[in-house]
């Protein structure tokens, strides 16, 4: 519809609200879409695919109608040979289990109220009844809408009451307001929740009194939307074409312009087929002047000019809008396999499995393929909490189809193989159980469901199982796999004790590990020790399927198995690691290292604000260049320039280096690369651990704040516990500090020209010029820094040679965000912002904080002489959660960034 | 808000924020309870485990559940929740019933109804619910007038070990071992009892599927119709990474869509995740709901490898929820999981002084 509804009310008007398991709010203005084809009234092949107890078909009716763009589904069962209470509620459970379509809110529709409750007690979500009316009296009417609003939907009223229905504007209106008093006043039912249909009845019949039922209905809503505050309305708007049925063309013309008036009146929703609609403006102007005319009842001969006109346009067909191209469907195979797991389509799955058994040989291959990396996608979003648990099973679900297409074909494979005498595996048997002591099992139902979906044969033994009865059981029936589940923390102990029962026992079959409170690391630690076979933990539903698959196959459980040893182990090493000895943060910050303050350590640079060096002169940079981490790049071990004497090296080191000169040459000779910087100076100071920048001398407003981090692990005695906030003057010393900052490149240009030379095959000098470039970078941060002390006056007496500055023999220090003084590699961002780096050098971080181009080095500079290097060192919880409240950085992301810095488990 | 009628809880969240107790669970074991305490006389032929069955305390070791109430009060809780967590025939099945699938059966609608027609299992259920509301209505009375603040007594009713959206066959998406008239039954028998041990309001929590949280709440609604008293009612949800209801996956403003219609005192989250990644769903949640916005989140996630099997000690969960206040988010807060006494007291402390977050003309004005 692109109708453009201008409705007067829409401003004063609460919204209604609805939700499947997605919230539904109505939009002023815009028109809700009722979908009608999961109706087996409007739709004879939904009604017969219900007959039939085709369910499963039915269930992809509603999809089509989703991915139409339905704003919510009109479910209707009332057919003379449907059980309407089962197949309402039937139909409604599995809906529950198809997540693209149970994000929309369901409409109810049934003319019998027990059908209408069997529905309302499968809706999670805030639903819509359709519908009730005071046909059967006031008593029935209250006692139906106090039902509606104990189980919180909104209700569908229609313009009826014990005389029955409404035809004229004064009946519809009398009635509505009858019952919206009744509603409102009576059964305190939310008025925004109350929904008026007030009858679309069929117009151009040939009988007179008809031909006002279009304008009735249009009056009537303007009527109740300006007296019946909150109040909607809708309606079914095939109902007013009906005379013309066979000739789709005026059909389509009338809804649309019908559509077009009541909209504009002030209509809220109606029930329509989306497919069977023409845009208003491109209906042909004279059938649309046709059309109105009859609609509008602007003329008494209406009706038969448009039946004249009719009758030439009832050989045009429907063109029933084809449902969107699926993109998807042009992708590969594998892509189309994985997006169907994703999304849950099963309409095309088995096209696809064949195609890839074709594509891949054995159907083996499919699932341990491109079935299995589409399942580990759904892991993937599920850990992200992009994806939710019902979207998980579904994905299951069509993996169950793709798995059954398969089996015949493994089923043969297998029958070869045993003809040629080879020894068969059965597919595998996993038995599931709830420890003894726990009685929660819903989490391990949905594993048992997905690994029945890939075809394994699950025995699950429910909830409060003992050690013995599983192990026995497991004994019987031969299982493959025995996997335990538990919720409560007391379960912990029992998953031990099965643990070493199996061992006891001498049992060989693998042990998986779920359910809310295990974890990787507590299976590795407390229960997979006292097993010798591998006990892994699973980390929720979707990640089953992989870990079994690996474990169950003859090929691929070697290496899972030697992977996951490793990996346990690792894990059982970091938690035996004796935690280092930390000190509380408050006590670190009594211990933050000694500086007595005196104005004449602080020295005021030559500037503040920020300066931008383009295009440096490469041949300065290269008298600052420290030679060593270049033939450290070579593999070579030493330090320049003693490593050209070198009794083994000697001759390559020196061959590299004359290499290396010759090229860099050449690079400046041609310009082929481009140093660029920033660098500035700011009034600053410290507060807390945290160093403050102000936009001004007066230092009232806050440019920026650094966060630092605090030594608080193996520091005895009295050591200090630093930070290099320690190393700007606190804000309580009143002495106006500064500090510095810079980010400085030379790999504008570095790509083109390693490309030239791998163009040219010489890889040689590609890697050459990169070492190079990354010598030349360090150079330009020490040549820089030379120049910063300078203007920041110290520097001017220092008198040093190259050699002294590699060797940092001068006062002050550059410490870099993410090297050890200051692991944190996010404070690069607030460096950005504060230099505009990226504008005034063309320098980028990356989403992981990495520096683009490469060869790039920033930082920030410390005056004060007792400014020193240090390694921060593992940090403890509580300095965590105060960075986090300092920095505003959730602490999942705190730990994530400093993981190697944590001096405990998170969590 | 103000009305003659106005329930005196809602006063005071209007004017400070409430405090909620802290976890039964985790705080029982602290006690060091074992399997012949929990059976005392009463069950000590139980064929099945009990010790994990905490509701059962309420009435084989009274005093100590009496003691965690008391310690709850003293630690500062407006409310104190029910032990009554699992007090459905349902859920208490689990503990005295034979699971069908042990011997290759299943459990379905069938097996449910000889549960809910158990005379056994709903006496018990009926008899730990009044007995836990008589002891916590003693307890908040007895704190109450001794220190002169009044203190109210939560019915808490949990989510059951049953799912009514989820279909645990894998041949059929449209199974269910449970219907919503058998969930619907179990919860009107606890909220009978609820109230007639003396609650003053009736907390349905830790939903995880929003259709078993409807069925409660229809049972609430016929209850008080039928037996014409009235409580106020609160809701709260466990959600998931996303913000949705962990089984279900109902987001939260979905959720809040669906449950509106009850007009409670309060809607809110609980359990889960801790209060880290709780945040952008409560703070969804404050913008949608008019009306009180309720938070006693884990003590963290759980650790199974942390002494306690959660991370966030008092000071931790005070700091998180003082900022929870700070931004104007909440009118109730508490603990779940892993909070101990210790935790109350801490949160109680730091929400102290604290405006609680005022819903009715945020709401209106952005109407």
């Amino acid at each position: 519809m692109s109708a453009t509804a201008s409705v007067a009310e829409a401003v004063s008007s609460k919204p209604l609200r609805l939700s499947g398991s997605q919230p539904f709010t109505q939009q002023a203005g815009v028109y809700i879409m009722i979908g009608e084809r999961t109706n087996v009234a409007g739709s004879p092949k939904f009604a017969r695919l219900v007959k039939e107890g085709k369910y499963e078909e039915a269930v992809s009716v509603a999809r089509q109608q989703v991915e139409n763009g339905a704003n919510v589904i009109d479910i209707c069962m009332d057919e003379g040979m449907i059980d309407g209470v089962a197949a309402m509620t039937r139909y409604l459970q599995l809906l529950a289990s198809e997540p693209e379509v149970a994000k929309v809110p369901f409409m109810v529709d049934s003319s019998k109220w027990e059908v209408i409750e069997a529905g309302l007690k499968c809706l999670q979500g805030k639903g819509i009844v359709n519908s009730i009316s005071l046909k059967e009296g006031e008593e029935k009417f209250r006692q139906n809408a106090a039902t509606v609003l104990k189980y919180g939907a909104a209700v569908v009223v229609m313009a009826f009451d014990e005389q029955g229905q409404a035809a004229t504007y004064e009946e519809k209106i009398r009635i509505c307001e009858r019952a919206y008093r009744i509603l409102v006043d009576e059964v305190s039912f939310p008025p925004e929740d109350i929904i008026f249909d007030p009858n679309i009845l069929t117009v151009a019949t040939g009988m007179e009194e008809h031909n006002n039922y279009a304008v009735d209905f249009i009056n009537a809503t303007r009527w109740i939307k300006a007296n019946l505050p909150h109040a909607k309305v809708s309606g079914g708007v095939s109902n007013i074409s009906f005379s013309f049925r066979g000739n789709n063309k005026v059909r389509e013309a009338m809804h649309s312009a019908f559509l077009y008036h009541a909209i504009a009146a002030g209509m809220d929703m109606g029930i329509v087929n989306a497919g069977m609609l023409e845009v208003y403006e491109e209906i042909d102007p004279e059938l649309k002047v046709l059309v109105e005319d009859v609609l509008l009842n602007r003329r008494p001969d209406a009706t038969e000019r448009l039946v004249e006109h009719g009758e030439a346009l009832k050989h045009i067909g429907v063109v029933v809008s084809e449902k969107k191209a699926e993109e998807w469907r042009h992708g590969t195979v594998e892509e189309r396999l994985s997006h169907a797991l994703v999304k849950g389509i099963d309409a095309y799955i088995e096209l696809d499995a064949e195609e890839a058994r074709v594509k891949l040989g054995r159907p083996l291959l499919v699932i341990e393929g491109p079935l299995m990396d589409g399942m580990g996608v759904v892991g993937d979003l599920f850990g992200a909490g992009k994806m939710f648990l019902p979207q998980v099973v579904k994905s299951a679900r069509v993996m169950k189809k793709a798995v059954a297409h398969l089996t015949p074909y493994m089923e043969a494979e297998k029958a070869a193989m045993e003809a040629s005498g080879q020894v068969v595996k059965a597919q595998g048997k996993i038995l599931l159980a709830t420890v003894k002591g726990d009685v929660h099992d819903i989490g391990k139902n949905i594993v048992g469901v997905v690994l029945a979906c890939n075809n394994y044969e699950v025995i699950d033994m429910g909830v409060m199982v003992s050690s013995e009865k599983i192990l026995d059981r497991a004994k019987t029936e031969k299982v493959d796999l025995i996997g335990l589940s538990g919720l409560i923390t007391p379960s912990l102990d029992e998953m031990v004790h099965v643990a070493r029962e199996m061992e006891r026992q001498g049992f060989k079959v693998p042990l998986l590990i779920g359910g809310a409170t295990t974890s990787r690391r507590h299976t590795a630690v407390k229960i997979a020790p006292h097993y010798s076979e591998p006990v892994v933990h699973i980390l929720d539903a979707s990640r089953a399927v992989p870990v079994t698959t690996s474990l169950l196959s003859d090929d691929a459980k070697p290496a899972f198995v030697k992977q996951y040893r490793a990996e346990y182990e690792a894990l059982r090493t970091a938690h035996a690691a004796p935690r280092q000895q930390g000190v509380p943060l408050e006590t670190a910050r009594s211990r933050r290292t000694p500086i007595e303050w005196r104005a004449e350590d602080v020295p005021t640079p030559a500037f503040s604000g920020v300066r931008v060096l383009d295009n440096f002169p490469l041949a300065t940079l290269r008298e600052y260049i420290d030679w060593s981490p270049l033939f450290h790049a070579w593999g070579l071990k030493g330090v320049y320039p003693r490593i050209l004497e070198h009794e083994q090296q000697g001759e390559q080191a020196r061959q590299i280096f004359a290499d290396a000169n010759a090229l860099l040459d050449r690079m400046i000779e041609q310009n082929s690369i481009t140093a660029r910087g920033v660098y500035g100076f700011f009034p600053a100071n410290a507060v807390g651990d945290d160093v403050e920048l102000y936009t001004g001398g007066t230092r009232g407003e806050v440019l920026e704040r650094f966060h630092f981090l605090r030594q608080q692990a193996n520091r005895e005695g009295s050591e200090p516990c630093r930070s290099l906030s320690d190393f700007i003057a606190p804000k309580e010393t009143g002495l106006p500090d500064h500090i510095g900052a810079f980010a400085v490149t030379s790999g504008v240009g570095l790509k083109e020209l390693c490309d030239q030379f791998r163009a040219d095959n010489d890889d040689y000098n590609a890697i050459m010029a990169e070492a190079i470039a990354d010598r030349l970078a360090e150079a330009f941060a020490e040549c820089l820094h030379k120049r910063v002390r300078d203007e920041w006056g110290y520097g001017c007496e220092e008198n040093l040679s190259p050699a002294d500055l590699i060797q940092e023999k001068y006062r002050g220090i550059r410490p870099a965000a993410g090297y050890p003084a200051c692991p944190d590699h996010t404070e690069k961002g607030l460096l950005w912002r504060l230099l505009d780096v990226e504008a005034n050098t063309g320098m980028r971080i990356t989403e992981s904080f990495a520096m683009w181009p490469g060869s790039s080095v920033s930082g920030l500079y410390f005056a004060h002489p007792e400014s020193r290097y240090f390694s921060l060192g593992k940090i403890d919880r509580d300095q965590v959660t105060d960075y986090h409240e300092r920095k505003g950085m959730s602490v999942a992301d705190v730990e994530r960034w400093l993981g190697p810095y944590l001096n405990y488990d998170p969590a | 808000m103000t009305t003659a009628n106005q329930h005196p809880l809602e006063k005071i969240i209007e004017s400070r924020i409430a405090i909620i107790d802290g976890a039964m669970g985790t705080t029982i074991r602290t006690y060091g309870m074992k399997e012949a305490d929990i059976r005392g006389e009463r069950f000590k032929d139980s064929t099945k485990d009990l010790l994990n069955n905490g509701d059962l305390f309420s009435l084989t070791q009274p005093k100590m559940i009496c003691d965690i109430h008391r310690r709850f009060l003293e630690a500062g809780a407006d409310i104190i929740e029910t032990n009554t967590f699992g007090a459905t025939s349902i859920t208490q099945s689990e503990f005295f019933v034979d699971d069908p699938r042990e011997h290759g059966g299943r459990k379905d609608p069938e097996f449910y109804q000889k549960i809910i027609d158990d005379s056994m299992l709903s006496n018990l259920a009926w008899e730990i619910n009044e007995q836990s509301a008589r002891q916590c209505r003693e307890w908040a009375d007895r704190v109450g007038s001794a220190t002169g603040r009044q203190r109210f007594v939560a019915g808490a009713i949990g989510p059951l070990t049953v799912s009514l959206s989820n279909s645990p066959d894998a041949d059929d998406a449209g199974f269910r071992v449970v219907t919503f008239d058998q969930v619907k039954t179990a919860y009107a028998e606890q909220v009978r009892a609820l109230i007639a041990g003396g609650s003053d309001l009736l907390l349905v929590e830790t939903i995880f599927d929003s259709l078993n949280a409807k069925a409660a709440l229809v049972a609430i609604r016929e209850v008080f119709d039928q037996d014409g008293k009235e409580l106020p009612v609160m809701i709260s949800a466990a959600v998931g990474r996303g913000g949705e209801t962990l089984i279900s996956a109902q987001t939260t403003e979905a959720f809040w869509n669906a449950v509106a219609h009850v007009k409670p005192l309060s809607v809110g989250l609980n359990c889960s995740l801790g209060p880290d990644l709780m945040y952008p769903f409560l703070d969804e949640l404050s913008a949608k709901a008019d009306v009180a916005i309720s938070c006693y989140p884990n003590a963290g996630l759980p650790n199974p490898l942390s002494e306690t099997g959660f991370d966030l000690g008092p000071e931790d969960m005070a700091r998180y929820l003082g900022n929870f206040a700070r931004s104007g988010l909440i009118n109730i807060a508490g603990g779940c999981c892993g909070n101990t006494p210790e935790h109350i007291a801490a949160i109680a402390k730091a929400l102290e002084g604290h405006a609680p977050r005022e819903w009715s003309r945020q709401i209106e004005s952005a109407a």
